[in-house]
């Protein structure tokens, strides 16, 4: 049975350690600053979406994410980002994370990466439609410059030739 | 993802992040939340689960839809069936940065611990 008054705990899954440890940069205060903001002026029905998510997918045909470096310099995150179809399936992705136990996408993409369940939101009329491409980065970023600077532009011209005008991002 | 989000919305594109951890709202501000009690590794829920995927998404689109203005939190209502202990959402070997600051981190641990008890 759902509940419809909860407020969802991020920490809950966390060790109380690493729960400290995290939340002590997190300031007590909601935000303050500006956020960008773009309507999505139309029904879900008609709009073109794309999914994206942090968890370090990348196709086996692909550059898999660079989990070497990181393991030398932990303060680094690969920065890079992969284009993943909406049509891949596990057998056809890789799943380079150092952060989560990557098991349970490689046994199902969906739960990271929901491509089968767009899909079927397309057929159904749900959704107008979801783009033939969809998106994958490393979310470890703790300087998010060259990610924010160099690889967000790409993707953002990639997006703007599929015409997507709304997109899912699933954090890992 | 926080900052993707507001460089995707400058960018015009709507954006809905279906998180985890929503309390990194407060750090960078989220244009659209849809929070979820989730194991890390599984915001959309568990493996082979398609009803139950279905529900989360559904949810996750109704964001769009229903978020009038920027930074706005929507909590969904689903509960993970397993405790977190038998959750196993974390990697094999500890993450490299935990590694480096493994001594702080149990420290802040056992602090947490004396001002719990």
């Amino acid at each position: 049975m759902p509940d419809t008054t909860k407020t969802v705990d991020g920490f809950r899954f966390m060790p109380p350690a690493l729960r400290a440890w995290i939340s002590k940069d997190i300031p007590d205060q909601s935000f303050g600053g500006h956020i960008p903001w773009t309507p999505l002026n139309k029904s879900l029905k008609e709009t073109t979406f794309t999914l994206m998510t942090t968890a370090g997918i990348s196709m086996k045909t692909d550059r898999p994410f660079d989990l070497e470096r990181e393991k030398i310099e932990p303060a680094w995150g690969d920065p890079s980002y992969r284009e993943i179809p909406q049509t891949a399936t596990e057998s056809d992705i890789k799943v380079s994370h150092l952060h989560i136990n990557t098991e349970y996408i490689k046994r199902d993409i969906n739960v990271m990466l929901p491509l089968t369940r767009f899909q079927e939101f397309e057929q159904e009329g749900i959704i107008g439609k979801l783009a033939a491409t969809c998106y994958s980065y490393y979310g470890f970023q703790l300087d998010p410059t060259e990610l924010l600077e160099e690889t967000m532009p790409k993707v953002a011209t990639r997006m703007r030739e599929e015409d997507i005008e709304a997109v899912l991002l699933t954090p890992a | 993802m926080g900052q993707v989000a507001h460089y995707l919305e400058a960018q015009g594109f709507s954006t809905v992040i279906l998180t985890n951890t929503p309390e990194f709202h407060r750090q960078v501000g989220i244009p659209r939340v849809a929070a979820i009690e989730y194991p890390y590794g599984r915001p959309v829920g568990q493996v082979n689960d398609r009803d139950g995927q279905r529900a989360v998404l559904l949810e996750a689109l109704a964001v769009f839809e229903k978020a009038k203005e920027p930074g706005q939190i929507f909590n969904l209502p689903f509960i993970w069936p397993e405790e977190p202990k038998k959750a196993d959402w974390h990697p094999p070997e500890i993450s490299p940065i935990v590694k480096l600051h493994l001594d702080e981190i149990k420290r802040l641990g056992a602090e947490a611990r004396k001002v719990k008890s």
